[in-house]
């Protein structure tokens, strides 16, 4: 009875993560049980661990074992330059580009007004505080390009151009080596709408 | 009994959506013809779905769906252009009107009127029309076309047209009735007869009845909503506060 119950609630607990359902809840289970104890184990220790140790880096807000994370205190990094995403994932698409060497910010979500989210939820004031620390010089936004990660786009760079930084949005269009027969209509409406000088 | 039914071409707006299943999401859309309804978008979350980035909001959609529950499966969406993407402040106030019609538009009711009103309101918001004319239209034909008897014509004491001159307070639920005496005309209830009139004629030139009107439509509709406050209007405002 009691072995059948903590089954269940490892079922149960599975089911919270993205794209497992009941199924593959119960799938999952049977082979930390059966085949893979050992990795049961690690994986057991390593989230306990995880949810112990990590919390909001107090410059980035990403997650971080320490205060201040090794990325916000690496000296390799250009701190007058600034770029806001929207989720850790987003930061970690930035960092595989290569392209960008200053520092981040995660705001750990958009604004949303449907679903009650506004500047009060995202923690706005923190943002603000971090951009204005004397050093940072342009505040770069990559939030998504739908229309939460727009309006919020849109409402920091108010608030940070307001604050005399230099405000800068990620460009939209096209994808490289994307053509244009085989594009979406509304992206390549909107490439068109926000074409740049060519000269 | 409901029956199955297969709908195609219908002209649709994405109001809100929420995640569902693993791969999936509930679009709350309105439709033209066929009014406000839940549509089943299979595997929309998945990262190469052709759904994904289609289903946006404030841009016209052309959607087909089937099923005969009370959430339809959708099976077709185009994007049909014609409405550039909101921006700045704007789309906050987009957000206000999917709100609206969230909250009050029952499901399944076609209210092509309304919905016709909503597309002006896009547009107008689209080419960056902030102000208020295109939001009070808007209100006006929800509360009409929603049969929430919004009275403009006559005063609800005497039955007699309204009198440009004058000054009413408008009683929810009831409609205008004149104003006895001075009157204190800051009261949010308290409007002059031109106001009414110019809104039912649809001209906001005035910069009076730009103000009464937005003040009697707030009491309206939050008395609609049953005192239920707007997620929108609350994040706008903390928003214009920062």
């Amino acid at each position: 009875m009691a072995a059948s119950s903590s089954l269940d609630e490892l079922i149960e607990a599975l089911r919270c993560l993205p794209g497992v359902g009941p199924k593959s809840a119960q799938r999952m289970a049977y082979h930390l049980l059966q085949r893979d104890r050992r990795g049961a184990e690690r994986l057991a220790q390593s989230l306990s661990g995880a949810l112990e140790r990590l919390r909001h880096c107090a410059r980035c807000n990403n997650f971080s074992e320490d205060e201040v994370c090794s990325r916000c205190l690496s000296s390799r990094r250009d701190v007058t330059q600034l770029c806001v995403v929207e989720m850790p994932i987003d930061l970690n698409s930035m960092e595989q580009t290569h392209a960008f060497q200053g520092l981040y910010y995660v705001l750990m979500g958009r604004l949303s007004p449907l679903d009650g989210i506004g500047p009060r939820e995202l923690a706005f004031e923190r943002l603000l505080n971090r951009a204005t620390d004397g050093l940072v010089k342009e505040v770069i936004l990559a939030t998504n390009f739908t229309n939460e990660g727009e309006a919020t786009a849109h409402y920091l760079s108010e608030l940070l151009s307001a604050r005399g930084l230099k405000v800068s949005r990620m460009a939209r269009g096209l994808p490289v080596g994307g053509e244009l027969e085989f594009s979406d209509a509304i992206t390549v409406a909107q490439a068109f709408i926000e074409r740049r000088d060519y000269s | 009994m409901s029956q199955k039914l297969r709908v195609d071409g219908q002209t649709a707006f994405l109001l809100h959506s929420y995640p569902y299943s693993e791969t999936s999401l509930i679009a709350d859309v309105f439709s033209r013809d066929y009014g406000r309804l839940p549509l089943l978008a299979r595997g929309a979350r998945r990262p190469k779905s052709a759904l994904r980035g289609l289903l946006i909001g404030f841009q016209p959609l052309e959607l087909g769906w089937f099923g005969a529950g009370e959430v339809k499966t959708l099976a077709k969406a185009e994007w049909l252009g014609g409405i550039p993407l909101l921006a700045g402040r704007c789309l906050l106030l987009g957000y206000y009107l999917n709100e609206l019609l969230i909250s009050l538009l029952a499901r399944e009711d076609a209210h092509p009127i309304l919905f016709d009103s909503y597309v002006s309101a896009l547009q107008a918001l689209a080419h960056g029309a902030e102000d208020a004319p295109e939001l009070r239209k808007f209100e006006v034909r929800l509360l009409r076309e929603l049969g929430y008897g919004l009275r403009l014509e006559t005063d609800a004491q005497t039955g007699s047209d309204i009198d440009a001159t004058r000054r009413y307070l408008y009683q929810v639920e009831r409609g205008p009735v004149p104003q006895v005496g001075a009157g204190d005309t800051a009261i949010d209830a308290s409007v002059t007869g031109k106001t009414l009139l110019d809104m039912r004629a649809d001209d906001y030139s005035d910069p009076v009845t730009r103000r009464e009107s937005r003040r009697i439509m707030r009491q309206l509709i939050s008395h609609h909503l049953g005192g239920r406050p707007l997620q929108s209007r609350r994040v706008y405002m903390e928003l214009q506060g920062m």
